[in-house]
């Protein structure tokens, strides 16, 4: 589904992404770990097509597509979800309002009709349910005023309201409560399915008891040093990240 | 021949046909007020960005030129689903044929401000000229002096209109540049409320200047929503003055949207003579292209216990220019005043330009007053973040602005007007 061969990107002349090289396939959880300045965030963005960060080597298949040739758009219509580390609040526009737009623009990319109001509003209320969100946060302005665990929700109810085939999760779990965690991952798992794949990017293993992935990456220096099942996840929460720079260093 | 020169010439010609009334001694002093002050240049400090020179160096002419195309404009141009009390002023005069009154409005005078002066002479002379001075503001007096024809709106105590009253001035420039001087007088009496929607079209291959004063008087207890909807095409300059005076426990809620206009002076005063008066103001405009518009605004507290909320927002293309200057004064009687003012503005251009000024002058002790001022861009994040959900660039930029202008929209009571504010954004944008 999603191919990344040695993928270079950076920002104002820094480079921050040195090569990467990432296979998922359909169905597949794979955490991406790493400690601080690593290139974590930087991957997500990259991913989903933010302007500020320059590829200068490299390439991203997305079901066979040229992902970088893509518009942020045209990737959300072709099924790539970024959940982002920060969702941004949008006075004046209603969760509601914007998801619509959203999900008519994805249809209309694909030539189809635009949904029926009340076969929308159906949808979207199946879709609430089954994340437990509350319905006053659909009729406020989109993240205006909401708690950081609400936002965090918000994404995740996005997420099933646009059912991407590929989802890519920027800290998700970062200023959650343990609470709110296990909401968040609990929406997270009823997305999962056969079909459909997750690129869990987190600096804590925490997140991984809830959402328990396929595959774990180690990313350093803009490289992944490092990959396993789900119990190097484990490894790295008892022996931090250490002693996976120091085997970094030592086979320089 | 200077401004001044060619204005006198017109003055005669009035002054050969007054009487000996009050009315025609308020012109003469007015006149001489405008002589003495002539037209303020950009170093008057209220003038510094709007520069008034065009009145000297275009030929305008007072014509009261009626033209069939401008009957025509109205019809086609005006919203007409809107069930409405009317009056048309076409170049600064009355069109008599275009009026509309609803029955149910049959109690209030909706009348031409020539004919109130004969018909309803005591109410003309106790509120006419008495609350937009001509002392030291030159368009006034201009304006005074030389003023044509416009409404005369009267809400007799504890009346309220049932329909709005549409007052239209279309300024007809398709065969000279004409200067078009209306005036209207607005009185809410006591325990009254009114809906007043003041509408103002231009259109023609000529220029046209419309210099326009509104006096408003709105009695105690009185409630009034006051519009103003300026859609102004082609080579057209515009300076409104409007003096609303207040009596106590009053009500106000005015919104003024310039849709377009190549020269827009709004000049807009609130006098809150009693207490617990609400007084709320606000407004929009959008321009492209090379527009300008100046909304100057000054409320001023002078009784205690006083709200007014104002807020204008801004959305500028291209080359276009807007000057904000708020001024709040809170007298020195004016304990427990709250006074909030913002002004906002969106710049989709490198070029367009925002000059902004708020001022509060505060002479009470026991006072809640805020402004601020903001000017900047559609933000990067959330234009990222709709398009990283399939939005498209152009969707996600117009739900950003309409969002920007629903603050101002969801202050407007009539849906009619904010669908016309919604297409007019789905234009611009």
């Amino acid at each position: 589904m999603l191919e990344i061969r040695n993928l270079k990107a950076e920002i104002e002349g820094k480079k921050i992404l040195n090569g990467i090289n990432l296979t998922v396939n359909p169905g597949e959880v794979h955490a991406i770990m790493g400690p601080n300045g690593a290139g974590k965030s930087t991957l997500s963005s990259v991913l989903a097509g933010r302007a500020d960060y320059e590829v200068t080597e490299g390439e991203i298949m997305f079901e066979g597509k040229n992902l970088l040739e893509m518009s942020p758009e045209d990737r959300a219509r072709e099924g790539v979800f970024l959940a982002f580390q920060y969702p941004v609040e949008i006075p004046g526009v209603s969760t509601t309002n914007f998801l619509k737009t959203a999900i008519n623009e994805t249809r209309k990319y694909k030539g189809l009709e635009p949904m029926e109001a009340t076969d929308f509003l159906k949808f979207m209320r199946e879709k609430m349910e089954l994340m437990e969100m509350d319905k006053s946060l659909t009729s406020r302005s989109l993240n205006e005023g909401f708690s950081g665990g609400e936002k965090k929700r918000n994404e995740v109810f996005q997420m099933a309201m646009l059912e991407p085939k590929l989802a890519i999760m920027d800290e998700t779990d970062s200023g959650l409560d343990i609470d709110a965690l296990r909401l968040v991952s609990n929406g997270v798992n009823k997305l999962r399915n056969k079909d459909r794949s997750f690129v869990v990017i987190t600096h804590y293993q925490r997140l991984l008891d809830y959402i328990v992935p396929d595959f774990v990456h180690v990313l350093y220096k803009g490289r992944i040093v490092k990959s396993g099942d789900a119990s190097l996840a484990k490894e790295l929460e008892v022996k931090g990240y250490d002693w996976i720079k120091a085997e970094v260093e030592a086979a320089q | 021949m200077s401004t001044i020169e060619k204005l006198k010439k017109d003055f005669e010609h009035y002054r050969a046909q007054a009487d000996a009334s009050a009315f025609a001694q308020q012109r003469e002093s007015a006149f001489v007020e405008l002589q003495k002050l002539g037209i303020p240049s950009i170093k008057h400090e209220e003038w510094k960005y709007t520069n008034l020179k065009f009145i000297n160096d275009i030929p305008f002419q007072a014509s009261c030129l009626h033209t069939e195309a401008a009957k025509t404009y109205y019809t086609q141009n005006i919203v007409q689903t809107l069930k409405a009390n009317r009056l048309v002023f076409i170049n600064g005069s009355f069109e008599a044929t275009l009026t509309q009154i609803q029955p149910e409005d049959a109690g209030i005078i909706i009348t031409n401000l020539a004919s109130a002066r004969i018909a309803h002479a005591d109410m003309f002379s106790k509120h006419f000229g008495k609350y937009a001075t001509v002392e030291g503001i030159a368009l006034n007096a201009m304006n005074t002096a030389l003023m044509s024809d416009g409404a005369f709106i009267y809400v007799p105590e504890g009346k309220q209109t049932a329909y709005p009253i549409i007052i239209t001035n279309i300024s007809d420039a398709s065969e000279v540049n004409v200067l078009n001087q209306p005036r209207n007088l607005i009185v809410v009496e006591k325990n009254a409320a009114a809906t007043v929607i003041e509408s103002f079209f231009a259109f023609g291959n000529h220029a046209s200047f419309c210099n326009i004063v509104n006096e408003v008087y709105v009695g105690e207890n009185a409630s009034l929503e006051h519009y103003k909807l300026q859609r102004l095409l082609g080579e057209h300059y515009q300076n409104n003055y409007t003096q609303v005076f207040q009596e106590g426990n009053t009500h106000i809620n005015q919104v003024t949207l310039t849709l377009d206009g190549k020269f827009v002076r709004n000049n807009l005063h609130f006098y809150m003579n009693g207490e617990n008066c609400n007084t709320l103001l606000y407004g929009l405009y959008l321009l492209d292209g090379n527009q300008f518009v100046d909304n100057h605004t000054r409320v001023d507290h002078a009784k205690p216990n006083c709200f007014s909320d104002e807020k204008y927002k801004g959305i500028l293309k291209d080359k276009s220019t807007a000057v904000f200057n708020g001024k709040i004064m809170v007298h020195l009687d004016a304990q427990k005043t709250n006074a909030y003012q913002r002004n906002q503005n969106i710049l989709l251009s490198d070029e367009a330009t925002v000059n902004t000024k708020p001022q509060l002058e505060i002479f009470a002790d026991d006072v809640k007053c805020t402004h601020g001022a903001t000017v900047g861009q559609l933000d990067e994040e959330p234009m990222f973040y709709m398009r990283s959900r399939g939005i498209p660039e152009n969707v996600a930029r117009k739900l950003l602005l309409n969002a920007f202008a629903d603050d101002i929209a969801e202050k407007i009571k009539i849906p009619e007007l904010v669908a016309i504010l919604e297409e007019q954004i789905e234009k611009k944008i």
